[in-house]
């Protein structure tokens, strides 16, 4: 009995840890396993139907919904090219299914792929630049916004089509600010104001002055308005980066002054999650928060008949150099193991989101910004504008970036890892562990790590 | 006997033995697909340095080990495992064991109790996990909203470095009551009434018949559970990876958390094989342990 027993027991033992190591022997599988969602990816162009071009993407929630529509109008207006989008769940889930389709023949035409996989994409070496099929076609670059197409522009080459794009904006609630005797119209541009009248919300005792997530991007987009670069190599632009710059004076001057004001109580820290700080600024609980401006909608719509939502630039210390925001989001990529006549076809496709019309249509439905700049003359940009007037922020916000390497974003391979860091290294400090300082020091010692290791695998 | 009946039963057995294996062969087939294949392959995969997609770039022998035995982030994801078993399997079993001695009896209604008692084995760890985020929420959440009324200020549950390791075990102690619950119940029931009477008959109170005639008689269910509970603690992963994701400042970051990090989101296969290689040592390590010392105390009927 008992021996049965040990074998059986250790038999389960071994085939649970077994499972768990066959997990993870899948993700490197070469063409035999490659995952399920993969099949649905493989077309066959045939010669006589329409040229098939299968589209990756990570818009979920309603997003999807505006994605299909997008697909089925161009389906309608043309019979060439039948586009088939596909969800793939969050960024980093598309990134990692990518990542098991490339070198097999499975996989999408097209992808999108959020703005801190860019570096990876091109180190990749599986995709066709935007440039070939810009430079083929005379497209006419000048009609984007420059700022958008400014971050995927590396080596003065295009290498990806912006697709879904948005910054960070400071929402306030105008009621709580009326409370604390602020002036409502007039929200804090530096971080001096800003710690006032939290601090002054706070004081009133309805509510917690502000909120910021920690996520990563809120430090990335902190440095850019400083006009501070993130990693060296020019922010990775004019060669890979080496070296992380998340401890430089820009970087310590932020977090000292955003444990200020947690140690204050003028701020409250609500962990990583950016639903969580949302939540708190829909119920009332806390007078400011930094979002994308893609929440606008959500955020005025839960704040009806509640309090009035006002929007202000993102603030910046006294004194600091000009700066901006980084435009995050993502953009779309064509993959070059497909036959060339689909890679055209699908750069169909992208010509068509871009016209004015599309990106109006998008836009407005997704909070998201127009890319192209026409769009704003679009009726329905316009009406919708004046129902949201608080977007206006957002758009003046991006016209307002200077564009330099600070503003243009960091470029590195290890972003999404290098974004986790740094989150771990601000809450190191808030909780008191390290000082901002040390905190950063540490981060930019890791970052740097793994940039190194990155360079090592990948052979430019 | 001669040479040819015993080349003849010779044969016969080797024919049983064809036969056995015939009807092994599907679950052979699958265990050495999604089993022993990937094993072997995890321990390759250990020894090599992979490029950001997920392809062997660079044999290194055992330098991946080395790298996680010089590092601290593995001790401590490793300190933060174990701290996660022994603040949910002891606390799961002894919950479930008296939520099992008291619901056990012919009482009208129990069976509403054995019912809601065993509920969350129906619910997946995703929903468990969206439940209590909801129920953990810093500001909006209704944890913070009850114990406001006894007078203490919000918690930050998941956010607070003390407090989040403790929040999640929480949440895995309800969610594997369930099965632990029906299991120790089952178990219960298995000890005849006649015990029962007898016990009392000599006199014995409630309580020492529990202590002394059923626990004894249910050790061998509990040991099962132990086991059970053990390695499924070691390998929690939906609700820290929903409700966390390792953080805040790692006090969440179990082993096979990291191990997820760095072999599917970083694609460094290697570090990622070496974790789970290490991780298979121990729990097998453990379990062999379990079986030596602590059966001596289990009593099999």
């Amino acid at each position: 009995m008992t021996q049965s027993w040990l074998n059986k027991k250790t038999a389960i033992g071994v085939m649970l840890a077994g499972a768990m190591l066959a997990a993870t022997a899948c993700g490197s599988g070469g063409a035999g396993d490659a995952p399920a969602a993969a099949d649905k990816g493989g077309s066959k162009a045939s010669s006589s139907g329409p040229t098939k071009v299968v589209f990756w993407h990570a818009m979920g929630g309603s997003n999807t919904k505006v994605v299909d529509q997008l697909v089925s109008d161009f389906n309608a207006s043309q019979d060439k090219i039948k586009v088939e989008a596909v969800f793939q769940g969050t960024y980093d889930d598309l990134l990692s299914k990518l990542k098991a389709t490339m070198g097999t023949k499975e996989g999408p035409s097209l992808v999108q792929m959020y703005e801190i996989g860019t570096r990876f994409m091109i180190d990749s070496k599986t995709t066709t630049p935007m440039q070939n099929f810009i430079d083929q076609d005379k497209y006419d670059l000048s009609q984007l916004e420059p700022n958008i197409t400014g971050y995927y522009t590396i080596n003065g080459k295009l290498n990806s089509m912006p697709f879904n794009t948005s910054n960070p904006i400071l929402y306030y609630n105008k009621d709580l600010f009326k409370a604390a005797g602020l002036d409502p119209e007039k929200p804090p541009k530096t971080f001096e104001e800003l710690q006032k009248a939290a601090d002054a919300i706070t004081k009133t005792g309805k509510a917690t002055g502000a909120n910021f997530a920690i996520y990563g991007w809120f430090m990335e987009q902190f440095f850019a308005n400083q006009g501070a670069e993130y990693v060296n190599n020019g922010n990775g632009r004019t060669s890979p980066a080496t070296e992380s710059l998340v401890n430089s004076e820009a970087g310590v001057k932020t977090l000292t002054w955003w444990k200020n004001m947690v140690d204050t109580k003028a701020a409250n820290n609500l962990g990583r999650k950016t639903d969580d700080s949302k939540k708190a600024f829909s119920a009332g609980q806390v007078g400011m928060i930094l979002e994308s401006t893609a929440s606008l909608k959500g955020l005025v719509d839960n704040a009806q008949g509640k309090f009035e939502v006002g929007t202000g630039f993102l603030p910046k210390p006294e004194g600091a150099k000009e700066g901006g925001v980084v435009v995050g989001g993502a953009s779309l990529w064509i993959m070059n193991n497909r036959p060339t006549d689909e890679q055209k076809a699908a750069w169909e496709f992208i010509k068509f989101l871009t016209s004015p019309k599309e990106q109006a249509y998008w836009h407005i439905n997704t909070g998201y910004f127009p890319i192209t700049k026409k769009a704003y003359d679009e009726q329905s940009v316009k009406d919708n504008l004046k129902k949201f007037p608080q977007f206006q922020t957002a758009i003046d916000q991006l016209h307002q970036t200077k564009l330099n390497t600070a503003t243009q974003g960091a470029v590195m391979g290890v972003f999404p890892e290098a974004r986790q860091i740094v989150e771990g290294a601000i809450e190191e400090a808030l909780n008191n562990k390290k000082s901002p300082k040390d905190a950063l020091d540490g981060a930019a010692k890791e970052i740097t790590n793994k940039i190194q290791q990155y360079n090592k695998t990948v052979k430019q | 006997m001669s040479a040819q009946t015993q080349a003849a039963s010779r044969k016969a057995q080797w024919k049983e033995g064809a036969l056995g294996y015939l009807f092994l062969a599907p679950s052979l087939l699958v265990f050495i697909c999604f089993l022993f294949y990937p094993m072997l392959r995890s321990i390759y995969l250990s020894m090599t340095l992979t490029d950001p997609r997920g392809r062997v770039a660079d044999f290194v022998g055992l330098d991946n080990f080395k790298d996680l035995f010089s590092s601290g982030q593995f001790f401590t994801n490793l300190k933060v495992t174990l701290l996660f078993v022994l603040l949910t399997v002891p606390t799961t079993i002894i919950w479930s064991l008296v939520l099992a001695a008291l619901t056990h009896n012919k009482l009208r209604g129990m069976k509403a109790f054995q019912f809601v008692f065993s509920l969350p084995i129906v619910i997946s760890v995703g929903t468990g996990s969206i439940i209590w985020s909801l129920l953990f929420h810093p500001t909006a959440g209704m944890l913070n909203y009850f114990i406001g009324f006894i007078g203490i200020s919000p918690i930050s549950w998941l956010a607070d470095p003390n407090w989040a390791l403790v929040s999640v075990s929480l949440m895995t102690v309800w969610m594997n009551m369930g099965f632990v619950y029906i299991v120790l119940l089952s178990g219960l029931q298995g000890v005849p009434d006649d015990l029962y009477e007898s016990a009392k008959i000599d006199g014995s109170g409630p309580v020492r018949t529990f202590l002394q005639i059923v626990l004894p008689l249910l050790s061998p269910t509990l040991f099962f559970v132990l086991i059970v509970s053990v390695i499924g603690a070691f390998q929690a992963f939906g609700q820290i990876h929903i409700l966390t994701k390792g953080g805040p400042m790692d006090t969440t970051n179990v082993v096979v958390y990291s191990i997820y990090q760095d072999a599917f989101i970083n694609f460094r296969f290697g570090i990622g094989s070496a974790q789970a290689l290490v991780l298979f040592a121990i729990i097998l390590a453990l379990t062999v342990f379990q079986f030596k010392v602590l059966e001596k105390k289990v009593h099999y009927q």
